[in-house]
């Protein structure tokens, strides 16, 4: 299908509940509400007959964003919908029912970004370890400011003293 | 009653760490439950704290096999972003060291099943053929892995021009071999009552599992990111995207072998294109990356490599997301390895080439008691030798030589 139409088909099932941006003649990005999440990626999925590639999340002040890539692949273009989940807890539909390929990708965005995607069948962590507690979420911002300021304390100087031995002036030379 | 077996966190075939839990009833695979994460290293966040220059050193160690897919990816989602060109010089090298990248990880893949299914010559065959492979990349790119010849707006280094006959010399001798090799290795009985039939994934599933590469043409799905979303000198070069139907071990073998023949050809064309080139024409500039998102794929051995980008302007990406094949092919085991044996599960899963280093282990239950074992690696290659040796008696008494 022809971006064109897509694009046309979109604005018609839609309406304002979406914005189309189109940064390159092979990029297309929709701006979807929350609600119409689910019913944008079954438009996309089952009725103009993109392809389901793969999802992300990329944390913000005050929430996350939350992007999936359709591939148009004879027409050569990707159509990336986009939502905006707001924290404190970021809640948004999990796509699964349509695409179940999106299981483990919603795992992921779920145990960085703390994004709990309803109606998913097993929403388990998949990547971290089993020992990281349950409320902590590695990628989002308050999360990466509490490692940098862990990281500058522990600059490594007792680990320096215990390789090479303490100097004798006190300080590792 | 099903049993829980597990596999893992060492996978059987590869030496890569993931952790399977089989669900059986007796020997027959009635569930899985596939946990990834034992090599999470957080690259994603490390490349937040690189240059954009520097990022291409470190996605290409996500995958020791990729590592030319993957800086590919990343290199094409910076020029994305950018909407730049790069000279046609950097295109061709960029296109014949991913080429020369797919030859030598499909043949690395046909050894490894080889070895598994207990031929052990195809195993010293292909992993012979696949030495002056490496040997080639080394005179194109400097390096016989990590390459590290992508960068933004072009390529490291220049191609010795002085370096085309042996790779051409190279092409030649290794269509005759794949060729003989191809025919050994479709022809045998064994091979076809060992791999037909087994692991199944269908078309339609193919599509909701967003599967790709090899695992998804040999069900018939007609995905090709070389096709597709040609980048750089792929529109330029013509190949057969290679389809097979039925989606079990055997055509995920065919695929793979009848890609090598399409990755020579391939690779004869960009080095006839060369003559068109000027030496040292092999980068673009880039002054600096202004504000926005650029979305890279490339087609790897395994399937679409995606890469995703967002600056702010700085020199530093702010959010990199890298999607590996592996990560969407993993998943297909939890439909291809049900209604199997035990003794076929390891062989289904090294199918999809799985690369867990890029997404990231098996364990057996009994359904009918709880009772919980564990198979190492040696009991896994044991099985799986059995059952070939097992498949080879019977032929021989069939024809009259048991």
């Amino acid at each position: 299908m022809e971006r064109e139409e897509v694009k046309r088909r979109l604005a018609e099932r839609f309406g304002d509940k979406l914005k189309i941006a189109e940064r390159s003649p092979k990029r297309v990005f929709v701006y979807a509400e929350n609600e119409i999440w689910v019913d944008l990626a079954r438009f996309l999925f089952d009725d103009l007959g993109a392809r389901y590639d793969t999802g992300l999340a990329v944390d913000d002040r005050d929430g996350v964003e939350v992007m999936f890539f359709f591939p148009f692949d004879k027409e050569d273009f990707f159509v990336t919908m986009k939502t905006f989940a707001t924290k404190p807890h970021p809640v948004l539909d999990s796509i699964t029912p349509v695409c179940p390929g999106a299981k483990w990708i919603e795992r992921e965005m779920f145990e960085m970004y703390e994004v709990t995607f309803r109606n998913h069948p097993d929403l388990r962590p998949l990547l971290r370890a089993d020992m990281m507690p349950p409320d902590y979420y590695p990628a989002r911002r308050e999360a990466k400011d509490e490692h940098e300021t862990v990281r500058e304390r522990d600059d490594g100087d007792w680990m320096a003293g215990q390789v090479f031995g303490e100097s004798p002036n006190g300080e590792n030379p | 009653m099903v049993k829980k077996i597990p596999i893992g966190p060492f996978h059987p075939v590869l030496e890569e760490p993931e952790f399977f839990e089989l669900h059986v009833d007796g020997e027959r695979v009635v569930g899985l439950d596939m946990t990834i994460g034992w090599s999470h290293r957080g690259i994603e966040l490390l490349s937040e704290h690189k240059t954009w220059d520097q990022v291409p050193f470190l996605v290409e160690r996500v995958c020791g096999i990729c590592s030319c897919s993957h800086p590919y990816a990343y290199v094409k989602a910076v020029e994305d972003l950018l909407q730049i060109e790069v000279p046609l010089r950097a295109q061709l090298i960029r296109c014949i060291a991913a080429e020369l990248e797919r030859l030598h990880s499909h043949l690395l893949w046909t050894g490894l099943a080889g070895h598994f299914l207990g031929y052990n010559t195809v195993f010293m065959w292909t992993w012979k053929f696949r030495e002056p492979v490496l040997d080639v990349l080394e005179a194109v790119t400097g390096n016989r892995n990590h390459y590290a010849v992508m960068r933004p707006g072009g390529v490291r280094r220049d191609l010795p021009e002085e370096e085309i006959p042996n790779i051409l010399k190279l092409l030649d001798s290794l269509e005759k071999n794949n060729a003989m090799l191809t025919k050994a290795i479709l022809d045998d009985p064994v091979i076809h009552a060992r791999t037909k039939g087994v692991g199944v994934f269908p078309k339609d599933k193919c599509r909701l599992y967003g599967a790709l590469g090899p695992t998804a043409r040999s069900a018939g799905l007609d995905i090709d990111d070389r096709r597709d979303h040609p980048i750089d000198a792929y529109s330029k070069v013509k190949f057969d995207v290679i389809l097979c139907q039925n989606g079990d071990v055997f055509d995920k073998a065919v695929v793979r072998q009848l890609e090598n023949f399409e990755s020579i050809k391939i690779i004869r064309q960009c080095l006839k294109l060369f003559a068109d080139t000027k030496p040292g024409d092999i980068c673009t500039e880039i002054n600096e990356v202004p504000p926005g998102e650029g979305i890279g794929v490339y087609e790897a051995p395994r399937g679409e490599v995606l890469h995703y980008v967002r600056s702010n302007g700085g020199n530093m990406p702010i959010r990199h997301k890298i999607r590996a094949p592996s990560f969407n092919n993993i998943l297909t085991n939890e439909v291809s390895v049900i209604g199997n044996t035990v003794a076929d599960a390891g062989l289904i899963t090294a199918a999809v080439d799985p690369c867990y280093s890029c997404t990231e282990r098996v364990g057996i239950v009994d359904r009918r008691d709880g009772s919980r074992r564990v198979l190492t690696e040696k009991d896994l290659v044991r099985l799986s030798h059995e059952k070939t040796e097992e498949i080879r008696k019977r032929f021989a008494r069939q024809s009259g030589r048991g």
